[in-house]
C-alpha cells in the first residue's frame, strides 16, 4: 500500500460521510434501530472484521485445526 | 419461436451432445462442447411457458419439461456457464472429462425443467454420478478418495430424497412438483433434507469443501455452478417460506466465512464461500416474500458467474504453479497481471462492490430481510459479507499475488483460459452496471433500485473499514499449514472406530459360526459312516456292513422312534 492509496481511501470515506449527512434522508436510511447511529457502517465494517478474524482463529486454535497429515495417520 | 414439434427438452440436447462426443474427431470435440451449450441456451430461452413432453409412467404422467420464468432464469445461467466453462476448458482433450461436464450440465438443466418428482430424481442421481468424475479425473490419490466420499454422500442424500418422494406420492397421489405447505411431515422432511444436502446446508455440507478443492482445474468451475444452485432452484420451487430455511441460511452464510478464514488452500476458501453465498439464497427462500425469492434467483444468477470466475482464477494459479496453498504461494503479480485483475473482478463482485453484479443481487435478499423486520438476519448477513470481502478480496489476493513466497515459478497458460475468464468478468460487470438486464427476467415483478445514495454510502463505508481491519490484522491473516476439521470428520475419522465396533464383531461372529458349522458337518459325516458305532464303541473305525448290521440298526432306531412317539403322547397329555 502506497501513501496515495491510503489518501484516496480517506477521501472516499470523507465523501461518503458528507453524502450520508447531507443527501440521505431519514426514510431512505431505513427505520431500523441502527439507522440513527451516525457512521454505523464504518464501525460495523471494522468491528465485524476484527470479530470474525479473532472468533475464527480462536475456535480454529482450540478445536478445529490439526496437522495436515491428520487423516493419513490412522 | 421454435415450432412445438421441433422442441426437445433442453436437458436432452446436452445429454445427446455429450453422448455424441466420443464419435466426433478429436479436434472438433471442444468446439462441439461450445455449440451444444449455445444451442441449449437458445432452445431453453425460446421455450414457451407451460408443460410439455408428458410420458405415461405407471399410474402417473411424467412431465419432462415444465417451463416458466423461474426455470428459464436458472436454465439460462446453467447453459451460459457451461459455455463459459467450455471456453475455459477448451484445451482439455480428455473426452471422458468433456462427457462428464456436459452430462453434468444436462442433468442440472433436467432438474430445472423437470415437472415431476420422478424425473427430478433421475436427473438428481445422474448429476451426482457425472460430477464425481470431475473430481476423479484429477488422478491423485487424494482426489480418488475424496471423489468416492463425495459420491457416497450424494447417493445417501439421493436415497433420502427418493424415500421422501415415494412417501409424498403415497400421501398426495401426485408426482407433480409443487410448493409444499410448511407442515413438517416425514415426507417433506426427507425431501427437504435430501435437497439441503445438495445445497450444502451445514451439517450436511462437508462433501463440498472436501471434494471441490481436489477436483480438476476445469472441473471445479462446473462443480461450483451446478449442484448447489440446482438445489437452490428446487428449494425455491418447493419450500418457499419455510422458516427453518431462514435460520439455516443465515447460519451457513456465517459458517462458510469462519471456515474460509481458517482455510489455507485457495480453492478450499472459494468452496467455503460457495456455502456462505448459498446461505444468502437459502435465507431468501426462508423469508419467502416476493422480493426475497427474486433476490434468491438473482443472487444465484450472479453467484454462478462470479464464483466460476473466481474458480477459474484459482485454477490458473494451480495450473501454472502446481500449487494452491497460500503458504506456498506469493509474488505472482509480476507474471500474472491479467489473471490477477480478472480474478479481482470476481472478488469485487462477490464482495458486493458497486458496479459489479454481487452488489445488485445480494442486496435484494438483505433488503428483503430488512423489509420483513428481520433485523437480526439483516445484520448477520451483512456481517457475513464483511467476511467475504476479507477472505476473497483481501486474503487470497495478498498472499497469492503479492506477499509470501517470492520465488514461485509459473508456466505459460493456454490462451482460452484467459478468454473464459474475460467472458465471465465482462458479464459480472455488465449485469452490475445494468441490473435491469437481469431484473426484467426474474420470476416476479421487482421494484428495486440498488443504486441509491444510502446503499452506496453503506457499502463504501463497510468495505473501506473491513479493509482497514484486515490491514491491521494482516500478520495473522495469512494461511497456516494446517487443515481444519469439519463435519466430514464424522465419516473420515470415526469410520475406523465404528468399523471396529460394528463390522469386526459381526465378522468374527460369522467366522465362528462357520467353524462350528464345519464341526457339526464333520460329526455328521463321521456318524453316517457307521451309525452303529454310536451304540457299540467296539465297532469304531469299522465301516458299515449292510448284511451284518442292518437288523440291529433297524431295531435300535425303531426303539428310539417308539420312545419318541411315547414321549410325544405323554407330552400332549400334559399339555392338554
Amino acid at each position: 500500500m502506497k501513501r496515495w492509496h491510503w489518501i484516496s481511501l480517506g477521501i472516499l470515506t470523507i465523501i461518503s460521510i458528507i453524502v450520508e449527512l447531507t443527501m440521505v434522508s431519514e426514510t431512505e436510511h431505513g427505520t431500523h434501530w441502527w439507522s440513527v447511529i451516525p457512521l454505523f457502517y464504518i464501525l460495523f465494517g471494522f468491528v465485524g472484521c476484527v470479530v470474525i478474524v479473532f472468533f475464527s482463529k480462536a475456535i480454529g486454535k482450540i478445536f478445529l485445526q490439526k496437522k495436515e497429515d491428520y487423516y493419513d495417520t490412522l | 419461436m421454435i415450432p412445438y414439434e421441433l422442441m426437445i427438452p433442453p436437458a436432452f440436447v446436452m445429454i445427446i451432445g455429450a453422448l455424441l462426443l466420443p464419435v466426433l474427431p478429436k479436434f472438433f470435440r471442444s468446439i462441439w462442447f461450445l455449440i451444444v451449450s449455445l444451442l441449449t441456451l437458445v432452445i431453453l430461452w425460446n421455450l414457451p411457458v407451460g408443460s410439455f413432453h408428458n410420458i405415461p409412467f405407471l399410474r402417473h404422467n411424467l412431465v419432462l419439461t415444465q417451463s416458466d420464468a423461474l426455470s428459464r432464469v436458472f436454465g439460462a445461467i446453467f447453459a451460459l456457464i457451461a459455455f463459459i466453462g467450455g471456453i475455459y476448458s477448451f484445451h482439455v482433450k480428455d473426452v471422458k472429462h468433456q462427457i462428464a461436464a456436459l452430462l453434468y450440465g444436462g442433468s442440472a438443466l433436467g432438474i430445472t425443467f423437470a415437472g415431476d418428482l420422478i424425473t427430478l430424481f433421475i436427473y438428481w442421481e445422474l448429476m451426482a454420478i457425472s460430477s464425481s468424475y470431475l473430481i476423479w479425473a484429477r488422478k491423485t490419490k487424494e482426489s480418488e478418495k475424496a471423489g468416492m466420499r463425495y459420491l457416497i454422500v450424494h447417493l445417501f442424500g439421493g436415497s433420502l430424497l427418493l424415500a421422501g418422494i415415494l412417501l409424498h406420492i403415497d400421501q398426495t397421489n401426485s408426482i407433480l412438483i409443487t410448493q409444499i405447505p410448511q407442515n413438517y411431515s416425514l415426507a417433506s422432511w426427507l425431501i427437504l433434507i435430501g435437497v439441503c444436502l445438495n445445497a450444502a446446508v451445514p451439517p450436511l455440507h462437508a462433501w463440498l469443501s472436501d471434494a471441490y478443492p481436489k477436483a480438476t482445474v476445469t472441473g471445479a468451475v462446473f462443480l461450483s455452478a451446478f449442484t448447489t444452485k440446482a438445489a437452490v432452484y428446487v428449494l425455491v420451487r418447493m419450500f418457499a417460506g419455510w422458516e427453518v430455511l431462514l435460520w439455516f441460511g443465515v447460519a451457513m452464510a456465517l459458517y462458510g466465512v469462519v471456515f474460509a478464514v481458517l482455510a489455507n488452500d485457495i480453492r478450499e476458501i472459494l468452496a467455503y464461500h460457495i456455502i456462505s453465498q448459498v446461505g444468502y439464497m437459502v435465507a431468501g427462500v426462508g423469508i419467502g416474500t416476493i422480493m426475497s425469492l427474486n433476490g434468491t434467483t438473482a443472487h444465484a444468477f450472479s453467484h454462478i458467474l462470479y464464483k466460476a470466475l473466481l474458480f477459474m482464477g484459482a485454477g490458473v494459479v494451480l495450473q501454472t504453479t502446481g500449487k494452491s496453498k497460500l503458504t506456498e504461494l506469493g509474488g505472482l503479480y509480476k507474471n500474472q497481471q491479467l489473471t490477477f485483475w480478472l480474478y479481482m473482478i470476481g472478488a469485487f463482485s462477490i464482495s458486493g462492490f458497486p458496479l459489479f453484479n454481487g452488489f445488485i443481487s445480494k442486496s435484494i435478499i438483505v433488503g428483503a430481510a430488512g423489509e420483513s423486520q428481520l433485523d437480526w438476519a439483516f445484520l448477520l448477513l451483512t456481517l457475513a459479507s464483511i467476511g467475504t470481502f476479507y477472505c476473497l478480496g483481501l486474503k487470497i489476493p495478498k498472499f497469492t499475488w503479492f506477499d509470501g513466497e517470492k520465488n514461485v515459478k509459473s508456466t505459460k497458460l493456454p490462451l482460452n483460459m484467459h478468454i473464459g475468464m474475460a467472458f465471465a468478468a465482462g458479464l459480472c460487470f455488465i449485469f452490475g452496471v445494468a441490473p435491469s438486464l437481469l431484473y426484467r427476467y426474474l420470476p416476479f415483478p421487482l421494484q428495486y433500485e440498488p443504486y441509491t445514495a444510502s446503499h452506496l454510502v453503506e457499502t463504501v463505508q463497510l468495505l473501506i473499514f473491513t479493509f482497514v481491519g484486515f490491514w491491521l490484522l494482516k500478520r495473522i491473516a495469512g494461511g497456516e499449514q494446517r487443515i481444519t476439521l469439519d463435519t466430514d470428520w464424522i465419516y473420515r475419522r470415526l469410520a475406523k472406530p465404528i468399523w471396529n465396533i460394528i463390522v469386526i464383531p459381526v465378522d468374527k461372529f460369522f467366522s465362528h459360526t462357520d467353524v462350528i458349522m464345519m464341526g457339526v458337518v464333520k460329526l455328521l459325516v463321521w456318524t453316517t459312516k457307521n451309525p452303529m458305532q454310536l451304540f457299540n464303541p467296539s465297532l469304531k473305525n469299522i465301516s458299515y456292513n449292510p448284511d451284518r448290521q442292518r437288523t440291529t440298526t433297524q431295531v435300535i432306531i425303531s426303539l428310539i422312534l417308539l420312545c419318541m412317539v411315547f414321549l410325544g403322547i405323554v407330552g400332549l397329555w400334559y399339555l392338554k
